[in-house]
């Protein structure tokens, strides 16, 4: 697909307004200005302007640095985090400090456990984009994993039996997305939004078939946490890293490991090279005696397996059961992380990392401003979605996504 | 001569296509450390032959022969295992991947088995570069590298994987004159280290330049193969163009009136930001077919893209009726009086999955009496389209039918219809008998003919040289993006042939 | 015919999935139909009928006040919003666009239909009516414009920016009518509850067949039904529909017709988004008559949008095909509902899982009609296909 520009009419204008060394510099202003909103002597009371700001910054940061102003990206991100934190700080004013660290500890925990379903199903559609399948049923595989992750938890009694059947779950879906996609050449738009009807269907359907009105047993078999007791220990931040990575998810802790992983596979093996020449010019890698049928079977299939993983942290990881669309978009936004993140590994962990944070925000900044009744917390849910819209319309003629990406490939 | 080795022979290759036969028991051989160039104009038979020792098409009927061994050749897989490296015209390269990785792609060294083994390929890369004296910085990405540096990394590709036997497809066709001279250069290399080079062109001066033997296919058909050692310009113009009777039309002399088209020191860059045309200038008068002879892709589909407000001018002025368009819309063209048959009817001329109507009503659908305030007039249509196909005796349907359904004489024939109807100031027509049979094309030409009687001027622009020669008024010769030569409509083919391929033949001085 | 196969085989596979789970697909099914109203066609006698604006009555064949036609004014009810997303893809889909955000377009229509459903209550009705679906159609057409002109400008891709602009609608919808939201009712935020206020009445649609009180069928199907006639106009009759389609089955040839592509993506989009946005208003007029934070998070997967994409493939973008793939999804849609299906056959929550098997069958297949070539290929053994030079 997609990010390619087609009709370009107004070229250098967009081009300069949206070239990321502009962006960088953009976010390094927009972080600057929210932490100075949150100082003295302005300090905005209420969160949500220099949050805001801040976010942006962070998110101008992630786009340039994975269009690779690295240094400005950085620059601009870090700018961002600071405001963010100013805005907190400043919030938190009155509070003890004890207070402060808890704050932010919670966020945290909680950015991480939001974000880890999105890693995984976005380094998922990574390899299948890589590839040149566009995967908008990542939602699909993600539901299947969940489902089937709770139901082999369930029904063999252990975690990894639910990891082992989930995994494989979305390893099914997927291949049978792969022969349409594939083989077929049907359109990867509609076949993708099939996909998503059927793993709908069919986990909604086996869940109340099986487990009906009374939901998933409680004493459901979970992905256990990893204890890390000795950063306590650890002088003057250990109260801080053991509450907010202390005890984190099995599965988070991989999730995290999958993305230097996946960069490596992906950039520094001979595979990895094949997997990015099919996506970029199929007919040049079929002309060098690679089959793109099979690369691409192979790489899709796998996008399976990882959006599955990223559906049982979810029941089994977090949740701790099932319920019909549990997974309730996270494919999207994952789809969403990827795009921002410029179809590169650690610039979609940054924009899974963001759009958890954002999500994290959502549910704890009425508990955080101790103002229960605000309703515009929510609508930090939407900013994923703004902030790639913002990025897809910047993206002006630079080919950002897999050049091949979308398109069905005939054999000569 | 038959004691002489060979590292190849094709012998009896027939190809047969759907209404074509590209390939009629061709037979072709490659002596070691030679240059063989394969000349003819399109559509001769050239890239197919190429493409069937390739392992891209299968042969219907002969042999392939490598190094004294029979051999059937399946798949491109095939090819290169038996040491044939091939330089496509459109090259298979992934722009965004270094140099480096491009050429190993497929075949990489690797550290543990698995992981890339960069650093190895880059000095793998950059010692078989500098064997063949190839200066080229491994590290770069093709997307940033010049199009003569990309040959350069396909040939290094071939090299790579060990070829013998290098075919190159038109290489010299995206290159500028310098690059193409510094190709000759490392053909020259090659050579001497051993290779065997295969090189398509349809460019005589090349082929005098660098070939040591030259193939000549002509309609499928090899005419001959002669050493390079006493073949002239003109009996290889001969031999390509062959003594067909020309289809000359009636046609009385021109009455040319007012300047209709005028243009000024034009530029034009084509899809990739090149100069496709530079700086060109000539008028076309009402009353008189101008034509623009020339091989594919010096220019001309840029130039007559450029007139019709398809593509921007880059610079220089186009007036029409003295009025200055240069940057007019497609549709303020339309307008003004422009008609235009476009070179490509089924990606420019006609909608396929329209209906004959819809086709026909292409540029004047939103105005009246077609329609009024954005109602389409259908009926009106309709009738109006029944009308033009009768008078342009357009067969295979009526004005319902989809457009996709007709055979391709009868489409360019709707194309002919939609533009002559609307009796432009000005009719573009660009490769306007382009794959169609005799009567079609007679067809055709009658109605080009009458349209310059009717005092329209008409600028045509063709690949064939008997289309040009019995048509037009005046012939202006393309070649790399200028006008080389104006020459009378009594020219020989020979000439124009010479011209159209960069030859040093006589040339007169545009008026 | 294809979709008529389709739509068969899916039936029947989504039958086996009826068997593996131990239960008899053939009475399911009949329950589920039963449930639709469809049957009401079938219960021929001698009935008679009111003439509108009359007290007259006259012969009818069918009675329309039994059960049977109380679900076949449910079924209708659901397929009205289904004929107009379906519109909205397939208009999309002949100018080479895929809109896939009818889901947002139709919650923005909906989120209008609502708040301008609320205020101005003392206007006469038809009035009140007329102003709040106009209001809802352009709300969809501009939702949907803003990912017309990012592809028109800067070429972004509208399958990217539709689902982007569906997401930011559902949290915005979120939002709006939810816990403490500007548009929650003000009753409902003791309780918690996420739903928005109920619109003026004057601000309802009238209901033609069946009982006002009951939910019977209101003149939006009618308006629905008109929409497909518009959309074959707009398509087949007026220069802007040649615009749409010559740009959609060939661009290239449309600019050397003189014709913009770029306002033609743009208006195609606009158009498309009006068809969603006028589902979403005719929907809260028709028989929501309130929006409920349920229905907005309802539609992350399914939800009239992503069904239209399977209606528009199903009806093959034909008015007549996409008003009767409509009515077939809208159908099961009442068909499997808690309240029709007969839980002692088969349990509702099942069958509605069941109507996403089939819809995601029904799309794949239809969209691979290639499926019968591949069969045939997997059979011989496989052969290059040489094509000219």
């Amino acid at each position: 697909m997609i990010a390619r520009a087609e009709s370009l009419e107004h070229r250098s204008f967009w081009h300069r307004i949206s070239s990321p060394r502009s962006i960088g510099i953009a976010g390094i202003g927009a972080g600057i200005l929210a932490l100075w909103l949150a100082l003295p002597p302005v300090t905005v009371r209420t969160p949500p302007g220099p949050v805001a700001l801040g976010v942006v910054a962070v998110a101008a940061g992630i786009w340039a640095f994975a269009r690779g102003e690295r240094r400005l990206g950085g620059g601009a991100a870090a700018a961002g985090v600071i405001g963010i934190a100013g805005a907190l700080a400043a919030m938190q004013a009155q509070t003890s400090n004890l207070s402060i660290v808890f704050t932010w500890s919670l966020l945290i925990a909680a950015t991480l456990r939001w974000s880890t379903p999105l890693t995984f199903a976005a380094l998922g559609g990574l390899f299948s984009e890589r590839s040149g399948v566009v995967n908008i049923a990542l939602e699909g595989m993600m539901l299947m994993g969940a489902f089937f992750g709770a139901y082999g938890a369930d029904k063999t009694h252990s975690w990894i039996g639910g990891v082992v059947i989930g995994v494989a779950s979305g390893a099914a879906l997927a291949l049978l997305y792969a022969f349409f996609a594939i083989h077929l050449r049907i359109d990867q738009i509609v076949g993708g939004t099939a996909i998503n009807f059927l793993a709908f269907g069919i986990t909604g359907y086996l869940y109340n078939d099986i487990y009906g009105n009374n939901g998933t047993p409680s004493n459901l078999p979970g992905v256990p946490n990893v204890r890390l007791h000795w950063l306590g220990h650890i002088p003057a931040v250990g109260n801080f890293l053991d509450n907010s990575i202390g005890a984190m998810n099995l599965m988070i802790w991989i999730g995290i490991a999958l993305v230097p992983i996946s960069w490596f596979v992906l950039f520094k093996t001979a595979t990895g090279l094949r997997i990015r020449s099919v996506g970029e010019h199929p007919r040049a890698a079929e002309a060098v005696g690679i089959s793109v049928y099979a690369t691409r079977y192979a790489a899709v299939t796998l996008s399976g397996v990882l959006a599955a993983l990223g559906g049982v942290f979810l029941s089994i990881g977090y949740v701790g059961s099932f319920g019909e669309n549990l997974t309730g978009g996270r494919g999207f936004i994952a789809l969403a992380a990827l795009i921002f993140g410029g179809w590169k590994p650690f610039g979609a962990f940054a924009a899974c990392l963001l759009f958890g944070f954002s999500s994290a925000l959502a549910q704890h900044l009425p508990d955080l401003t101790q103002n229960q009744a605000a309703a515009w917390p929510v609508l930090f849910q939407a900013l994923p979605y703004v902030l790639t819209l913002i990025a897809v319309a910047g993206i002006i003629g630079r080919a950002v996504a897999p050049a091949a990406d979308g398109q069905p490939y005939e054999k000569q | 001569m038959a004691s002489e080795p060979r590292v190849l022979e094709l012998r009896g290759i027939t190809k047969r296509f759907p209404g074509v036969l590209a390939n009629d028991h061709v037979d072709f051989d490659l002596r070691p450390g030679e240059v063989h160039a394969l000349l003819g104009e399109n559509g001769a038979g050239k890239s197919t032959l190429m493409n069937i020792l390739y392992g891209l098409y299968h042969p219907d009927e002969g042999e392939i022969q490598i190094k004294g061994e029979a051999v059937r050749i399946h798949s491109p897989k095939d090819a290169i295992e038996r040491g044939i490296g091939m330089v496509h015209q459109h090259f298979m390269l992934i722009p965004v991947m270094t140099v480096v990785e491009n050429i190993v792609l497929a075949a990489e060294p690797t550290r543990a088995r698995v992981v890339l083994d960069y650093a190895a390929a880059r000095e793998e890369v950059t010692a078989l570069a500098e064997q063949f004296g190839f200066a080229i910085d491994p590290d770069a990405r093709i997307e940033e590298i010049t199009v003569g540096q990309q040959q350069r990394v396909e040939i290094l590709k071939a090299l790579y994987r060990h070829a013998d036997i290098l075919i190159l497809d038109e290489p010299t066709a995206v290159l500028t004159p310098q690059e193409a001279q510094e190709l000759f250069g490392i053909l020259r290399n090659l050579v001497d280290e051993g290779m065997s080079v295969i090189f398509i062109t349809h460019k005589l001066h090349e082929v005098l330049e660098v070939a040591d033997r030259i193939t000549v296919l002509r309609r499928g058909k090899r005419v001959d193969t002669v050493p390079r050692r006493g073949a002239t310009e003109e009996g290889l113009a001969r031999m390509m163009v062959g003594r067909e009777v020309l289809l000359r039309v009636e046609k009385g002399p021109a009455t040319p009136g007012k300047p209709v088209l005028a243009v000024e020191d034009l530029w034009v860059l084509d899809d990739r930001d090149l100069e496709a045309v530079r700086g060109v200038s000539f008028e076309v008068h009402s009353g008189e077919i101008v034509g623009i002879a020339g091989v594919d892709g010096n220019g001309q589909s840029e130039l007559v893209e450029a007139l019709s407000g398809l593509r921007r001018a880059a610079g220089g002025v186009i007036r029409v009726g003295g009025e200055d368009v240069t940057h007019a819309s497609a549709h303020r063209m339309l307008r003004l009086g422009l008609g235009h048959i476009p070179e490509d009817r089924h990606r420019r001329g006609l909608v396929l999955r329209f209906t004959l109507a819809e086709n026909l009503a292409l540029h004047d659908f939103d105005r009246p009496p077609n329609s009024r305030l954005g109602w389409l007039f259908v009926d009106r249509i309709v009738r109006w389209a029944r009308g033009l196909l009768q008078q342009f005796d357009v067969r295979g349907g009526g004005p319902k039918t989809l457009a996709s359904s007709l055979s391709g004489g009868n489409q360019q024939k709707v194309v002919l219809a939609r533009e002559l109807a609307r009796d432009p100031l000005l009719l573009l027509a660009a490769q306007p008998t382009r794959g169609l049979d005799v009567g079609a094309i007679e067809f055709v030409h009658r109605r080009l003919i009458e349209a310059r009687d009717a005092g329209e001027a008409v600028l045509l622009t063709s690949l064939e040289l008997d289309e040009i020669l019995s048509l037009s008024d005046r012939i202006l010769v393309m070649y790399e993006g200028r006008i080389v030569g104006e020459y009378p409509p009594d020219t020989t083919p020979e000439e124009l042939g010479i011209a159209m391929t960069g030859g040093r033949g006589r040339k007169e001085v545009a008026a | 015919m294809t979709p008529l196969l389709t739509t068969v085989f899916a039936f029947f596979v989504a039958g086996l999935v009826i068997v593996a789970t131990g239960k008899n697909p053939l009475s399911t099914y009949r329950a589920i139909f039963d449930g639709t109203g469809l049957n009401w066609f079938f219960h021929v006698g001698s009935h008679s009928i009111g003439v509108p604006f009359t007290s007259s009555h006259v012969w009818f064949p069918w009675a329309t006040g039994s059960e049977a036609a109380f679900n076949l004014q449910q079924t209708l009810i659901q397929t009205t919003p289904l004929i107009l997303t379906g519109l909205a893809v397939a208009f999309a889909f002949r100018c080479g666009l895929f809109n896939i955000g009818g889901n947002g377009q139709y919650l923005v229509g909906a989120l209008v239909g609502i708040q301008f459903g609320v205020w101005f209550a003392g206007m006469p009705g038809p009035l009140h009516v007329t102003l709040v679906l106009a209001l809802a159609t352009l709300a969809g057409a501009l939702w949907a414009g803003i990912a017309g002109f990012l592809k028109a400008t800067v070429g972004a891709h509208e399958v990217i920016t539709t689902i982007m602009l569906n997401w930011i609608a559902l949290w915005l919808g979120s939002y709006l009518v939810g816990f403490n939201g500007p548009m929650q009712d003000p009753r409902a935020r003791l309780g918690g509850a996420g739903v928005s206020r109920d619109i003026a009445k004057s601000a309802h649609l009238h209901v033609f067949w069946g009982n006002p009180l009951l939910q019977g069928l209101h003149i939006g199907f009618l308006l629905a039904v008109a929409a497909l006639v518009a959309y074959w106009i707009i398509l087949n009759r007026t220069t802007l529909g040649y615009e749409v389609r010559a740009v959609g089955f060939n661009p290239d040839a449309a600019r050397y017709g003189g014709i913009s592509v770029a306002r033609n993506y743009f208006l195609a989009m606009a158009i498309s988004g009006a068809f969603a946005g006028l589902a979403g208003g005719i929907d809260m007029l028709g028989w929501e008559f309130n929006l409920d934070l349920t229905v907005v998070s309802s539609f992350s997967v399914g939800g009239p949008g992503f069904i239209g994409i399977a209606v528009a493939l199903l009806g093959r973008g034909s008015p007549v095909g996409i008003f009767f793939a409509a009515l077939l999804f809208g159908a099961l849609q009442t068909g499997t509902s808690t309240r029709n299906l007969n839980p002692s056959v088969f349990q509702p929550e099942l069958a509605g899982s069941l109507t996403g098997i089939i819809q995601g069958l029904v799309v794949l297949l239809v969209a691979a009609p290639l499926i019968l070539l591949a069969w045939q290929a997997a059979r011989k053994p496989f052969r290059r296909k040489d094509t000219g030079s």
